[in-house]
């Protein structure tokens, strides 16, 4: 009954259309979920473990510096620790909400032009609201200090003083006349060509400090480094004794109920202390372990059972 | 004469023919008529108008919640084929008449068979899964920006960079679902036929109702607010090694893309049951096309072409190269897979479905049956698999008929003289009415058949 025409008006018979294809087909047997769950679950306590000791070796000292008054130039604080440690200055800032969509670089209102139309340079909330507290520290000798030099180089991104932000360039070799024609942004006290007058490569929009404020932080409680303690006598680490940190103290944080905290701490492999990772990884690591041997329970108690049925 | 089949078939009594049924049809009779037509196995109406096929079907429709099927083919049973839900056309002798009206068509009334078991089994499971799935990764991606809200002061911040929003349903998680509902498969097309009652989740809607879309849902929902608030708990206070802290925007944004995409691969994987090369093809290449498009991105080529546009330069390599945020995807992946995993297999082990059975004990015969040389997976191996019904269907000249009983001598002399119509039409398969009991005797049968028999 079958001739050419009907042959021919035959769907195709190869193997993707006819749904034929090779394929793997897995299954959940016991032989891979319960060991592979062991597995993780041992990797993930050997990890946590590993974190966990980790992170109790980095020291942290943090200290919540906010509500002085606003004209007190110096304040004594004296720590009284052991600590030998290689150390970078973080200050740290809560509840200031800085991710709002008007802090995008393409749309500087309202802080593009102020009053008499002059565009001001950098333009944005952002740049505007530049955190300008500065830090000295000095180690106590004997009754003298004798300053702890910080380094301010390279505590940017690399891509961000590279390539991303780029100065313009010097007009009559003068840098402060390329800004012609602007304004600096107003709660700024300098312009932006002023913002390091002693070094070149640290002025303007490739300053380290205006890099790392411009990196938008995400949350209403973040952290930013400010220095790093890696010359001289301190390269080894701030050796146990007296210090005194002067501030000063610039910032406005109390109009939106902001703290500002300064944190010295050490760092490792996997930063600064983390206790949050190796907490977790332990914790998940055991609850894998648990709910390894829970099915191996289950699927003994079913296995058996289901033989003495068949028997 | 035509046969309508209803889906609630009940017992094994008696089947009435009904002649003229005009009577039956009249609004005081119709719902005696389809309560005694649904206490049969089988209802003949023969001498029926094409108008009184639609109104059977009509009448099942309206007063039972099944879903109706019809088919025919000839052009008296375009009515039928409109009413009914699915419409099935036969292309043959009496002409396309009935093909142009159907949703379904084709030559042979016994490919009504693999039209219901095969291909429509598979077409509901295929969609379920591609439902449940293409639910979860959307919330999964959507509601980490509700847990984020908290703490932007709600101001519809990202929590990811504009491109990935606009190329994470399009292409890094579109490729692998869709060839999942291409063309996944539970069981292979032998064992369909062979256990039809592998057709009941689909009759009773089991794979993709409220409570399976619910399960869905909240699973998406608890994916987010790990991938929300491990990176948060994590790179709030970290720092990289060299102290620059890790807790920017663009950090955090790079973390979170990238943990949730490696979860969604993982739950991809997970669902897809049949791995062709197709599918791996998809899974891997969505996954190594996300990674190439997020480093093409961020470097700084784009950038100095399109500055406003491509602002996260710099992020990917300095966030994908610190071992804490690889640490961090790794436990957020973790954290979300594994209670999938454990509910998966636990399911599996103490209420395991017919499909589920009948998987394990394909695949494990498999198994048994590669040592002594390829056999019985190609369609209608001849004679190759070892007890089961399959090989005699290859050949062709099916053993299964069906029948038409009468308590009276009644039409039979008349039928089969082919006085009356054609004899080719008679060739009708049944829906399985072999495997009497259920189906657990099925299987052991089966299984001893197995171990007693040699290979064909």
């Amino acid at each position: 009954m079958k001739n050419e025409g009907e042959a021919a008006k035959r769907p195709d018979n190869t193997a993707f259309t006819q749904q034929r294809l090779p394929a793997w087909q897995p299954i959940l047997s016991a032989g891979i979920v319960i060991p592979s769950f062991l597995l993780i679950g041992l990797a993930f306590i050997g990890i946590g473990i590993g974190l966990f000791l980790t992170s109790q070796t980095i020291q942290v000292w943090e200290m919540d510096y906010t509500g002085f008054e606003k004209d007190s130039p110096c304040f004594r604080c004296t720590i009284l620790s052991n600590q030998n440690c290689t150390c970078e200055v973080t200050f740290s800032l809560s509840t200031l909400f800085s991710v709002k969509s008007s802090y995008f670089p393409s749309d500087c209102s309202p802080y593009a032009y102020d009053s008499e139309k002059n565009p001001i340079v950098p333009c944005g909330a952002i740049a505007n609201s530049i955190f300008n507290d500065t830090f000295e520290l000095y180690q106590i000798i004997n009754g003298t200090k004798k300053q702890v030099p910080l380094d301010g180089k390279g505590i940017s991104w690399w891509t961000d003083y590279n390539i991303k932000y780029r100065n313009p360039s010097s007009v009559n070799s003068s840098f402060a006349k390329s800004f012609d024609g602007t304004v600096k942004p107003i709660n700024w006290p300098k312009p932006a060509y002023e913002l390091d007058l002693t070094d070149p490569n640290n002025n303007g929009f490739l300053n380290q400090d205006f890099l790392v404020w411009m990196r938008r932080a995400a949350l209403p409680q973040f952290r930013k480094l400010y220095r790093r303690i890696t010359d001289g006598d301190y390269a080894a680490g701030l050796p146990a004794g007296n210090y005194s940190l002067k501030v000063h103290y610039n910032y406005p944080v109390l109009s939106f109920d902001g703290r500002k905290k300064v944190v010295f701490s050490n760092v490792s492999w996997m930063g600064g202390k983390n206790d949050f990772l190796g907490i977790a990884y332990l914790v998940v690591g055991s609850l894998c372990v648990v709910m390894s041997v829970v099915m191996l329970v289950v699927y003994a108690k079913f296995k058996f059972s289901d033989d003495d049925d068949d028997a | 004469l035509k046969i309508l089949l209803t889906p609630n078939v009940r017992g094994n009594g008696y089947f009435p023919l009904s002649v003229g049924q005009a009577h039956a049809l009249e609004a005081d009779m119709e719902r005696e008529f389809l309560e005694t037509a649904c206490a049969c196995r089988a209802v003949i109406c023969c001498r029926v108008t094409p108008l009184q096929k639609a109104l059977v079907v009509e009448l099942v429709k309206q007063h039972k919640k099944a879903v109706t099927l019809a088919i025919g083919d000839g052009a008296n049973d375009v009515s039928m084929i409109k009413t009914a839900h699915i419409g099935v056309g036969i292309s043959g002798q009496e002409g396309i008449q009935a093909v142009l009206a159907s949703d379904y068509s084709f030559s042979q009334f016994r490919f009504l068979q693999r039209l219901l078991l095969v291909h429509g089994r598979w077409s509901y499971l295929r969609m379920c899964r591609f439902l449940c799935y293409f639910f979860y990764k959307n919330f999964a991606f959507t509601m980490v920006h509700f847990w984020f809200g908290f703490f932007c002061g709600f101001s519809a911040q990202t929590v990811y960079d504009q491109y990935f929003i606009t190329l994470y349903n399009i292409v890094y998680t579109s490729l692998p679902v869709l060839a999942m509902g291409i063309f996944d498969q539970d069981v292979p097309e032998q064992r369909s036929l062979e256990y039809p009652k592998l057709y009941e989740p689909g009759q009773l809607n089991l794979l993709f109702n409220k409570r399976e879309f619910f399960i869905c849902i909240a699973q998406g929902i608890y994916t987010s607010v790990v991938l929300f608030f491990i990176p948060y708990g994590v790179l709030s206070y970290a720092t990289q090694s060299n102290g620059v802290p890790l807790a920017d925007y663009q950090t955090f944004a790079v973390t979170t893309a990238t943990a949730l995409v490696i979860v969604v691969s993982v739950q991809i994987a997970l669902d897809t049951g049949y791995w062709t090369a197709i599918n791996h093809f998809f899974i891997w290449g969505s996954l190594g096309t996300y990674f190439t498009i997020l480093f093409a991105m961020h470097s700084s080529i784009l950038f100095n072409i399109f500055p406003k546009q491509f602002h996260f330069l710099g992020s990917a390599y300095n966030t994908l190269g610190q071992p804490v945020v690889w640490l961090t995807i790794a436990l957020a992946t973790v954290i979300c897979i594994a209670p999938v995993l454990a509910f998966r297999f636990l399911k599996l082990d103490l209420k395991p479905q017919l499909s589920d059975t009948v998987r394990y004990t394909q695949l494990v015969l498999q198994k048994k049956r590669k040592p002594g040389g390829r056999a019985g997976r190609g369609v209608g191996g001849a004679g190759v698999a070892s007890g089961s019904t399959l090989g005699r269907l290859g050949r062709g000249g099916s053993r299964r008929s069906g029948y038409a009983f009468a308590h009276q001598e009644g039409f039979g002399e008349l039928i089969t003289s082919g006085k009356n119509m054609r004899l080719s039409s008679l060739a009708l398969a049944t829906f399985a009415s072999r495997h009497s009991g259920s189906w657990i005797d099925t299987l052991r049968r089966k299984k001893h058949a197995n171990s007693t028999d040699k290979t064909r």
